[in-house]
């Protein structure tokens, strides 16, 4: 089963109004590691040639990524107003 | 301004299914949000009240778990909430709702402007604004994705198929907003502490001293007659090649699909 | 005047127990929870060891939404061909009732109403921003510019404490810290659980693996349990190990683990319900920040207050026990009117007295073991080699076990003076 699958099984109340995580292109642009591609677990950071792209809208909120990068790009808030992820099972 | 939210909590449509084996939708993991349009109801409202001042009654008809989105609106700013809540009322059709609803809203006593959203996503049939709109007898403008007050009237900009239509109306009026027409704020922590505080008033039926055959299933004059699933129509279907295009006009004529139109 | 006598940030176990325990004892506590409903944003393991719950919820066993309750274990290793693991069953552990599978949407629901009906003020779906400070005293909470005050503030936020960390009353989270927890739900009719886990009724299997076979540098352990009618099939990722080896994908991980050939047929058939991931605490008593100070105190995941020593790991009834002791503090400042980080510090000598910081302290340096390359590199292939060997009927003549436990370990990439060291290290710590 693909990751993407798997997120699509999950019930998110995005935040049209808030991104609670954000990163910083500039010191995305000469990370030599690009660990969050390989530390997320719900596959919200990805290289498109090259490049590193973020999407919130799929974030599970563990804070994974804010451990991984070592780089200090990525800045991390809990999501306010009940918004994001919401478990059924947990 | 004295303004009226009407609100429902409804199952969170993410969360409902449906049951592979005798197609009818599951609602028991669903767990309870406010319709979505009612947010953007609330926050239309809130905006009207931050510009020209007033005071926010939220009123909504369900089960007792209702108080939780209640209280969730005057997080957001509603001055006060009102569920209107009892047995009797149960089972109501759109037409028992609307009806209910209205009566409340007179027993508040004088208001301007009432604002719901524009369909719930559990019944989607739309009726209910325009509904309480006829009981009380005053104009209603639907489907807005933007409102303000200018002097004495009510500024909204009207989503149809074909455009965008400004209308100017009088209150007193009922006013139905469109999913997405703004982006719903945050509760915060100090107004929740002050609803949890504050509470929510509960009206029951003796509250509104209906008749009961007026009210929930009595006086539901919608009657379910069945639910079926529509078959699936087989539909014919062939491949043609670009040389078989006047053959394919041809009979398509000949079987009354299509017409030359002219004779 | 504080307008409450405590406020608690965060409804999982930790917040609601601290909640349940203080309002009952009549204080005026305030309770926020940034999910609605509460643990809609929570996820374990999922096995509750709950013999503190008594304490504050005597009827939970009755109760609580619990899915089934542990008579069989499980633990072992898993290699590319290979399952090896013991499976403990016994009747003791049945008579014994004490561990019990949930799933936390639920749980963390019901605790939650709880402290409401035992007069707690419970706000959900509100994220609190940071820690009111006059000076060095924390005097209660910031949320969206204004300020609700508090005698004292318990931070139980769980493994991402942006708060405790935001207001600087606790480090920045690093790799030695936590673990990556990713795990799925997997429905099942629960006869077929029955079947397959060969249990009976309400009886549930809780089984723990370190996964031997995973690339280069990376480590992770594994669980699969079950509930009523789903099986809870996780891992944990070790965060430097997948650091180090920057090639293979979390999620991927999860993956290969649902289709090992020996947890595949468990789970075959089921229909994949939910993905989910969370922080796991695994940094061991070395994790654990200063508990309290003026005017606040940090329980269950928060504190890094889990554990784990490879054959178990628990962090529910940690948090639990947390939760209860710093209320127990926050009741005897209060009759005492004193906050100051000196007497609130007697939550961190209550946690030392019981189990919680007391199992931790026995199994320092416990985290070096469970994630050490014996665990994760060596035994598991040695483990497979030998039993191979010694089941595996070729018609030749039979050895003795030492002899093939000694060509395995030749053959293994290990040299055996460091398996003896690393082995010895490990026993001493277990």
């Amino acid at each position: 089963m693909e990751i993407e699958e798997k997120l699509a099984l999950l019930n998110y109340k995005t935040d049209k109004s808030y991104e609670h995580i954000t990163v910083n292109p500039n010191i995305c642009e000469t990370c030599p590691d690009h660990f969050c591609t390989f530390a997320c677990p719900a596959k919200c950071y990805t290289l498109i040639e090259g490049k590193l792209n973020f999407k919130y809208e799929d974030c599970v909120e563990c804070g994974t990524c804010i451990v991984a990068c070592s780089h200090g790009s990525v800045s991390w808030s809990n999501p306010k107003g009940g918004h994001g992820v919401k478990y059924k099972f947990g | 301004m004295k303004i009226v939210v009407m609100i429902k909590q409804v199952p969170d449509a993410e969360e409902i299914f449906i049951d592979p084996v005798k197609f009818t939708l599951n609602r028991s993991q669903a767990r309870g949000i406010i319709n979505p349009s009612d947010e953007n109801a609330l926050e239309a409202a809130l905006r009207i009240k931050e510009a020209v001042g007033g005071e926010i009654t939220i009123i909504s008809m369900g089960p007792p778990q209702a108080e939780n989105a209640i209280i969730e609106c005057m997080g957001r700013g509603a001055d006060r909430g009102i569920l209107i809540t009892d047995r009797v009322f149960a089972a109501a059709d759109t037409y028992a709702t609307s009806l209910t609803l209205a009566a409340a809203i007179k027993k508040l006593g004088e208001f301007d402007l009432i604002f719901a959203g524009e369909s719930t996503t559990d019944s989607g049939t739309g009726h209910v604004g325009p509904g309480v709109a006829e009981f009380l007898g005053i104009d209603q403008v639907t489907y807005t994705i933007n409102t303000k007050i200018e002097g004495e009237m009510l500024i909204g900009e009207r989503e149809l198929e074909d455009g965008i239509e400004v209308v100017s109306a009088r209150p007193p009026l009922l006013v139905t907003v469109m999913i997405n027409a703004n982006i719903p704020r945050h509760s915060s922590l100090r107004k929740k502490v002050d609803a949890i505080r504050k509470g929510i008033e509960k009206w029951d039926h003796d509250t509104l001293s209906l008749p009961p055959d007026w009210v929930g299933l009595k006086g539901s004059p919608t009657l379910v007659g069945a639910l079926k699933i529509p078959e699936e129509r087989k539909r014919a279907s062939k491949i043609i090649k670009l040389e078989e295009i006047p053959d394919l006009v041809n009979e398509l004529v000949k079987n009354g699909v299509i017409s030359t139109g002219g004779d | 005047m504080s307008e409450f006598d405590a406020i608690v940030v965060g409804g999982g176990p930790a917040g609601s127990s601290s909640a349940i325990k203080r309002a009952s004892s009549g204080l005026n506590v305030l309770l926020v929870e940034r999910s609605d409903p509460p643990g809609s944003k929570n996820v374990s393991g999922g096995i509750l060891w709950g013999k503190d719950l008594s304490a504050i919820v005597p009827d939970w066993e009755k109760n609580a939404p619990l899915e089934r309750y542990i008579t069989a274990k499980g633990t072992g290793f898993l290699t590319t061909d290979s399952m090896i693991s013991i499976d403990f069953r016994s009747k003791k552990l049945e008579a014994s009732k004490t561990g019990y599978s949930v799933l936390r949407a639920k749980l963390d629901q019901f605790l939650a109403n709880k402290a409401k009906s035992s007069g707690a003020t419970l706000v959900t779906g509100v994220t609190v921003d940071k820690l009111a400070f006059d000076g060095d005293r924390v005097i209660g909470v910031q949320q969206d510019g204004d300020t609700i005050t508090s005698d004292v503030v318990i931070l139980a936020e769980g493994a991402n404490p942006r708060v405790a960390i935001d207001s600087g009353v606790r480090k920045p989270i690093d790799d030695q810290d936590i673990a990556i927890g990713i795990k799925q739900v997997i429905r099942l009719p629960e006869s077929t659980i029955n079947e397959r886990f060969n249990l009976r009724g309400n009886q549930g299997f809780a089984g723990e693996y370190v996964l031997g076979f995973l690339q280069g540098t990376v480590k992770a352990g594994a669980f699969m349990y079950t509930n009523k009618d789903t099986i809870s099939l996780g891992i944990v990722v070790n965060m430097s190990g997948l650091r180090e080896n920057n090639s293979t994908y979390s999620f991927n991980i999860m993956e290969q683990f649902a289709s090992h050939p020996f947890i595949q047929p468990y789970i075959e058939g089921g229909k994949v319900e939910e993905y989910s991931a969370h922080l796991v605490c695994e940094g061991g008593i070395n994790s654990v920040p200063k508990l309290s100070g003026n005017g606040y105190m940090i329980a269950g995941d928060s504190a890094g207050l889990t554990f784990s020593n490879g054959l178990v790991i628990q962090g529910m009834n940690y948090a639990i026990s947390s939760g209860i002791a710093a209320a127990e503090t926050a009741i005897a400042a209060k009759a005492k009117n004193n906050y100051s980080s000196d007497f609130l510090s007697s939550y961190d000598t209550n946690l030392s007295a019981n189990y919680v910081l007391k199992d931790m302290n026995t199994f320092r340096g416990i985290e070096n073991v469970t994630w050490s390359n014996l665990m994760h590199k060596a035994v598991p292939g040695i483990a497979e080699n030998v039993l191979f060997r010694m089941f595996n009927e070729t018609g030749q003549p039979k050895e003795h076990l030492s002899s093939i436990l000694m060509d395995s370990i030749r053959e293994s990439k290990y040299s055996k003076s460091d398996l003896i060291i690393e082995a010895y290290r490990a026993l001493r710590r277990l």
